[in-house]
């Protein structure tokens, strides 16, 4: 059963033509399927970028990419047109710190984090680790890209870190992968109170926030060209009633632009008064954007401040 | 409603020959084992000297090369491969 021309050609072309894609059920947002999952979280841990192919929604390339490989599963990963290799392979290279090589990324420098654990929190982590760890496995926190924080009961690997753990929890051993680790620095782990019940609260003072941006730097940005994505959060009626030059709407489409652009472009969200805009930078901070600005006080500053001709409403 | 036949394909140790002999077309000199493990899912060992010099990967990609056909479609007879080892004598 020979590869179709046209499917060995378009495989062809996208591991050439991206540094580092991941073939897999589902995207990078929704994974359809835990292996796909697993892979999407330690790229994820590891770059800001990389480009994914959904083979549930090309089932050409779902057949054509297992032949093209000789790999029977996916998730697959090619980096620089080379197949590195599915799930299990991926987790074990990860492990032993030989994804950052293939990766092209530089040798992470292995830091020892600063994290503050609470007695409360020390507590809960000790019992947790008593009823699910043993045979080597311990307590790991990780630090994606996008500073979400996730504690967990793993294997230790070779290349784990052991953070220096203060507070009331000190002497409690908790391991870091290697870019965890240099994310981590600084974070407070506490147990707090929900409505579901208690949960661990894991405070990073390394996690990019939203920045705020007067009407007056705005439009000092605008005069001056700087590179920017300005968007207006409003709906499409407001924004028929008075809209800042240069905004563009942020509809689906538009949001979908925005979501493959480099993370460290330059965002700035306005809305009616700074309240929207403010929830929906902080949503693209959650998506590893880390130039993400809110106008303060929206449109309605900028016609106050900036431009009288533009009517409030 | 009526009974879903699963799995009435042959039998996994018809199966299990026809990958050995696939995987023995690629690699003449491998000591080949296929154990069946459930419908459709096998282990596998292949040992052979050809693997010398290759990362595991590359190992695993002429095996699973070899047996293409075999999980090839949508009611492919070897559904998944549980555990590969690929090993040099």
């Amino acid at each position: 059963m020979a590869l179709e021309e046209a499917v060995h050609q378009e495989i062809t072309d996208t591991i050439q033509s991206n540094d580092v894609v991941l073939f897999m059920k589902g995207n990078r947002r929704s994974p359809q399927c835990g292996f796909s999952a697993t892979v999407v979280g330690i790229l994820d841990s590891m770059l800001q970028d990389y480009h994914t192919v959904d083979v549930l929604s090309a089932p050409q390339i779902r057949d054509g990419i297992k032949e093209f490989s000789s790999w029977p599963t996916i998730p697959q990963l090619y980096v620089k047109g080379e197949f590195i290799g599915g799930c299990d392979i991926i987790q074990e290279m990860m492990g032993s710190g030989e994804l950052y090589e293939s990766l092209g990324l530089e040798p992470v420098e292995v830091v020892q984090p600063n994290i503050e654990v609470s007695e409360s929190a020390a507590g809960a982590l000790t019992q947790a680790a008593a009823e699910h760890g043993g045979g080597g496995r311990e307590l790991h926190l990780s630090v994606d890209a996008t500073f979400q924080a996730h504690l967990s009961i793993a294997p230790r690997t070779a290349a784990d870190v052991e953070a220096i753990v203060t507070g009331g929890g000190a002497g409690l051993v908790l391991l870091l992968d290697p870019m965890s680790a240099g994310r981590a620095d600084g974070i407070t782990i506490d147990v707090s109170d929900t409505p579901n019940g208690q949960a661990f609260k894991v405070d990073n003072p390394n996690a990019p926030r939203v920045q705020q941006m007067s009407v007056r730097d705005l439009d000092a940005a605008i005069k001056s060209g700087e590179s920017m994505e300005l968007l207006d959060i409003r709906t499409p009626e407001e924004r028929a009633i008075a809209a800042i030059p240069g905004a563009v709407l942020l509809n689906e489409t538009e949001a979908a632009r925005i979501e493959g652009l480099p993370r460290d472009t330059r965002l700035v969200l306005h809305c009616h008064h700074g309240g929207r805009s403010q929830q929906a930078a902080e949503q693209f901070v959650s998506l590893g954007f880390t130039q993400v600005f809110n106008v303060v006080g929206g449109i309605d500053a900028w016609s106050q401040e900036i431009d009288p001709e533009v009517p409030r409403y | 409603m009526a009974l879903q036949i699963i799995n009435a394909g042959p039998p996994p140790e018809e199966i299990a020959e026809q990958v050995r002999t696939a995987i023995a077309a690629t690699l003449p000199n491998a000591t080949i084992e296929v154990r069946p493990q459930g419908p459709g899912h096998f282990e596998i060992t292949v040992i052979d000297v050809a693997f010398e010099g290759l990362n595991r990967v590359k190992q695993q990609q002429l095996v699973y090369g070899a047996i293409t056909e075999l999980m090839a479609g949508p009611t492919p007879p070897v559904h998944a491969v549980d555990k590969l080892e690929c090993r040099v004598p």
